[in-house]
């Protein structure tokens, strides 16, 4: 399975059209949201990241970037062990954000 | 005797009554209520415990020592356990002995029995010459200042709670006070009233001589009325406001002891054993110091009793805030004197959480994972190539990987040991679905339990070793692995070193050990990392230990908790333990070890490594 | 000039200022804890960009300097606040009092071994940039075993950039620090294969970026933009390093023979002493406060209490040395005016 976000002209991001309403619910619930700086740490420590390609890193950014679908499918192998929480440089609470898009977002998004 | 009113009535017990029979009516509602909420199998469960001899008994016991006489709190202070018990068993006492002498002296009452026992020396008059008399009386006495000395001492806690050992107690709520203020006055009203009526009806040391005193005022019997009624009216605000105030805790407790001893456990968040619990809190505050996050200010109202009292309110964005930052480290479970189980009530809030999505591991493929750790079966897959010999499968867990220093030590202990055995998780195993479990969602956490028993049973080890007690925790409580010891590092050490596979020399160093939450109070294991530490070196004890040993505030038990929020009980926590100044801050929990040596001004290290550094090969 | 001048800690940022003191005509007194003078620069081999010899700048400054009071192995013992001047007690029975005090007592490197996940004082191949300079310096050091060196990884922002080791500011020479090792060591041993495991690179100062381009251009050395979470060890002794090459979005994985953690910058414990007795405040990053810290980086806010150097947050060795001209001369004007 792939999940990385691949640049080709059909899927380029436009971001005109991303729609920011339910990240601004995210950050309101969460918001250390805007304090990851895409180092890493949390997918390559991550004990699902070997399954299903979960990143806290790409799930954070690919919100950002209306890729809820690729997220969600990313998080079902999400453990909650905590880990990323543990390695995140910034402090970021990721189990706190990771239950709160399970609660914001649902399967139901394009 | 004889007695005073031919009718045996007067309007002034119509509060008490009134007051009496709808507190036991609302009662009645409640248990029944409570018990039809109780799964099936409990309710079952439940009735066959109270018609078995043994759990009856105990049932007896325990009412009669936890509600009555307070022995947890005796325990904890002596000052606060002679407060509760001289009111709870005074009180009762006084029940006791007012029936008793209504049984001796009257016979036929009818509807009378209701107030005749509270209201007996208004109705009937009675020689204390005769011995039987001067016994009762005396002792009716005696334990009315029993219980006035109770509230006497409770009136002087709400002033200095510091003299109780207590440095913080709940804030009560507005009918809390009501309730409080109608109990306090019971009391003395009583005695008032029964001094009006010594020289008429008898009485004892406390009332005939008060009524001798105050002559002028106790012997005019005009007055004697408004005494009467304004005792009634104080029992009966008290009976009417109590199923609305802490003291509902009076009769839930008594049902909450025969349920905790019959084995039910939380189900629903909010209903049945959980609402049980939830009514038997007293709001005695003790969870308030005790709580490890009470060392900010802010995080007060967030402690167990006032869980408890939100939940009994429906204020659900509260009972969320409450539930989702706890730390779940079962301290004010562990120190509760009627046993209200902060941390499972809390996961219980969580699980009924709603979300969008929930998680899948069915692409995870357990026999895949089995080849990673496959050392004890035949190349076939389907025996144990040594079935005679001890087998262990090592589970370092997630924590771990982010301490190698942890799994390095324990590695070296096995080889010196001379153990055979496996890692499970070298390269990064599957969660053990505890902190899924502390998030409340049982169906993942149980997936997750599914898939490692598979690769657990599928690698032929017979004994699971754990270094993190997280893990060590619900493979103990929640995973089926027959024929498979499950052991945690510190008991395989001590039991290495007791059975001379492991020799140790000790050092000098003076070791201070952190008993982890998960470890301690979640799995009791207090002994065996003390003794290897004592083979090692010199043991020296935190200021508050073992069931009372402090949270090191790392906890993945807390949902909300932010990483810089936790600094302050971290140090809390750390001062706690350094104050026999020991050399080393021993702990077994690579979470522990990690929060701890942030910000530690001494080394913090994991058990491991302290029996690695001085251990070898031993004899056997 | 009877001033008395005292300069708290003899690095590189102190025995500039006393140069420059001396040159002025004062004499001033140099307290330095350890047994050397030069502090962390004379510990180091070859400074960037231009690969200058620490041990040049080092020497220089001390003969230039050896004019002033010195005291070795000496520590401060406590400040006593006297009218309008101080009167300082040093370990040796010396009191001294002054009514001027410079602070150089620099930073300190961060204690690798607190990150526990890069298993520094655990595994034999993980060592930290200053030990590499030791390395260059002495070539003794058991853990780079030269015979057997076909891949080494640097690992940028240890300590730094890391509320989680409680320093939340970038160290700012560790990056160009780890090209600089890295090119060294790819001069030592061309057959291996050089990481870096960086977040951000970010290459400020004159000729850094043409070295950082030199650094992939002329030595093939791999910048993978992703921060390591995780050391391990393989069954013959060589650590396993776990990133995610957050550029391609995949984890990746190496088997190295050495793993060199660039730890960062952090406020001394010696300037939180001094700090202590003469009640300097802090500022949020656990650095001394400057008067302002943009127009007045050098003044504290004590009346004849000026800082020099990295007790006020990390700095390059040209940016200390420009410190200490600064702050001699400001001296220099505070004696004047009064």
């Amino acid at each position: 399975m792939d999940f990385g976000f691949k640049l080709s002209p059909s899927s380029a991001i436009n971001l005109d059209k991303v729609d920011t309403e339910k990240f601004a619910e995210l950050h309101r619930a969460e918001p250390d949201v805007y304090k990851c700086m895409a180092c890493g740490s949390c997918t390559s420590t991550c004990p699902a990241n070997r399954f299903s390609g979960m990143s806290v890193r790409k799930v954070i950014l690919g919100l950002q970037r209306g890729k809820e679908k690729e997220v969600i499918a990313m998080m079902k192998n999400c453990m909650l062990c905590g880990k990323c929480s543990m390695v995140c440089p910034r402090g970021i609470n990721t189990r706190h954000l990771i239950l709160s898009i399970c609660r914001i977002y649902g399967e139901d998004m394009k | 005797m004889r007695e005073r009113f031919l009718t045996g009535y007067n309007d002034f017990v119509l509060p008490f009554v009134c007051g009496m029979l709808f507190v036991l009516g609302y009662c009645l509602v409640g248990l029944v209520r409570i018990i039809m909420q109780l799964p099936a199998e409990d309710r079952k469960k439940f009735f066959i415990s109270l018609i078995t001899p043994k759990t009856l008994l105990k049932n007896i016991k325990d009412i009669f020592l936890k509600c009555l006489i307070h022995v947890d709190i005796w325990k904890r202070n002596k000052l606060l356990g002679y407060m509760h018990s001289s009111i709870a068993f005074g009180w009762f006492m006084l029940i006791v002995v007012g029936h008793i002498e209504v049984f001796l002296y009257t016979s036929d009452l009818g509807a009378k029995a209701l107030y005749y026992p509270i209201f007996f020396r208004y109705f009937v008059a009675e020689t204390e010459s005769t011995m039987k008399g001067a016994l009762i009386f005396f002792l009716m006495d005696f334990f009315l200042l029993v219980v006035l000395s109770g509230i006497a001492l409770a009136i002087i806690k709400r002033v200095r709670s510091r003299l109780f050992g207590m440095r913080r107690t709940t804030n009560p709520s507005f009918l809390d006070l009501i309730g409080q203020y109608s109990l306090w006055s019971i009391f003395p009203l009583r005695l008032l009233a029964e001094s009006f009526t010594a020289d008429i009806s008898g009485g004892s040391f406390l009332t005939k001589s008060l009524n001798y005193v105050f002559t002028e005022f106790l012997s005019n019997h005009a007055n004697m009325l408004p005494a009467w009624w304004a005792y009634s009216c104080a029992l009966g605000i008290f009976f009417v406001v109590l199923p609305f105030t802490r003291y509902m805790h009076i009769p839930t407790e008594i049902l909450l002891i025969p349920f905790r001893n019959a084995g039910i456990k939380i189900v629903n968040a909010r209903k049945g054993f959980a609402k049980a619990q939830v009514y038997s809190c007293p709001s005695c505050g003790l969870c308030i110091d005790a709580c490890p996050m009470g060392v900010l200010k802010g995080n007060i109202k967030d402690t167990t009793v006032y869980l408890n009292r939100q939940i009994r309110r429906n204020n659900e964005a509260r009972i969320e805030e409450i539930s989702d930052k706890c730390l779940l480290c079962g301290k004010c479970t562990a120190i509760c004197p009627v046993g209200v189980e902060g941390d499972k009530l809390r996961i219980a809030q969580r699980s009924v959480r709603k979300y969008n999505f929930g998680s899948d591991y069915s692409n995870i493929s357990a026999s895949e994972e089995i080849l990673r750790c496959n050392k004890f079966v035949n190349n076939n897959n389907t025996s144990v190539s040594n079935p005679d010999k001890e087998r262990v499968l090592y589970f370092a867990g997630c924590m771990t990987a982010l301490t190698p220093v942890i799994r390095k030590a324990t590695e070296s202990i096995l080889s010196k040991a001379g153990t055979d055995y496996e890692i499970m998780d070298r390269d990064g195993g599957i969660c053990c679905g505890r902190p899924m479990l502390m998030a409340g969602r049982f169906d993942q956490a149980r997936q997750l339990i599914e898939k490692n028993t598979e690769i657990i049973m599928g690698s032929g080890a017979d004994t699971l070793l754990l270094s993190c007690p997280i893990c060590y925790k619900i493979f103990r409580e929640h995973y089926a692995l027959p024929g498979i010891r499950v052991i945690h590092h510190t008991e395989y050490f001590d039991e290495l070193i007791r059975t001379g596979r492991l020799d140790v020399r000790k050092g000098g160093t003076r070791y201070v050990f952190h008993d982890p939450c998960e470890l301690g109070r979640g799995c009791g294991v207090y002994d065996e990392p003390r003794n290897v530490i004592s083979s090692a070196g010199e043991l020296v004890e935190a200021a508050k230990n073992r069931k009372e040993s402090i949270c090191c505030g790392g906890s993945l038990g807390s949902l909300t908790l932010s990483f810089d929020k936790r600094k302050a009980m971290t140090e809390n926590a750390l001062a706690n333990l350094t104050a026999d100044s020991p050399d080393e801050i021993v702990t077994a929990c690579p979470l522990c070890m990690t929060t701890f040596s942030r910000y530690a001004d001494r080394p913090v290290t994991d058990i491991a490594q302290v029996l690695d550094k001085c251990s070898g090969p031993g004899r056997n | 000039m009877k001033e008395n001048i005292v300069i708290i800690g003899g690095g590189i940022a102190g025995l500039e200022a006393a140069c420059q003191l001396l040159d002025l005509g004062y004499k001033p007194i140099i307290i330095e804890k350890s047994d050397h003078l030069g502090g962390h620069v004379a510990d180091w081999n070859c400074l960037f960009p231009d690969m200058t010899p620490a041990g040049d700048i080092v020497s220089a400054l001390i003969s230039k300097a050896a004019d002033a009071n010195i005291f070795l192995n000496t520590e401060i013992s406590f400040v006593n606040k006297l009218q309008d001047s101080y009167n300082i007690m040093l370990s040796n029975g010396i009191s001294i009092i002054t009514r001027i005090m410079l602070v150089t007592t620099g930073f300190s490197v961060f204690d690798a071994s607190k990150k526990e996940e890069y298993g520094y004082g655990v595994y034999d191949q993980v060592i930290t940039n200053k030990d590499l300079e030791h390395w260059f310096n002495t070539g003794d050091d058991r853990r780079v075993n030269d015979s057997a060196m076909n891949a080494i990884g640097f690992v940028h922002c240890v300590g730094s950039r890391d509320e989680k080791a409680r320093n939340s500011q970038c160290s700012k020479v560790c990056c160009i620090t780890a090209v600089k090792q890295a090119i060294e060591m790819k001069q030592k041993f061309p057959e291996a294969m050089v990481y870096c495991f960086y977040m951000d690179l970010r290459m400020f100062g004159k000729k850094y970026e043409d070295f950082y381009i030199s650094a992939q251009r002329d030595y093939g050395i791999r910048f993978i933009r992703g921060r390591v979470s995780e050391v391990s060890e393989n069954i013959d002794g060589r650590v396993i390093v776990k990133a995610e090459d957050t550029l391609s979005g995949k984890p990746v994985k190496v088997t190295l023979d050495l793993l060199v953690l660039m730890a960062g910058m952090v406020c001394s414990q010696d300037s939180t002493k001094v700090a202590n007795m003469i009640k300097l405040p802090l500022d949020s990053d656990g650095f001394l406060k400057s008067a302002d810290n943009v127009a007045d980086i050098i003044d504290s806010p004590k009346e004849g209490i000026f800082y020099a150097g990295a007790c006020t947050g990390p700095k390059t060795v040209p940016e200390t040395l420009a410190e200490a001209r600064a702050a001699a001369l400001k001296i220099h004007l505070y004696i004047m005016k009064k």
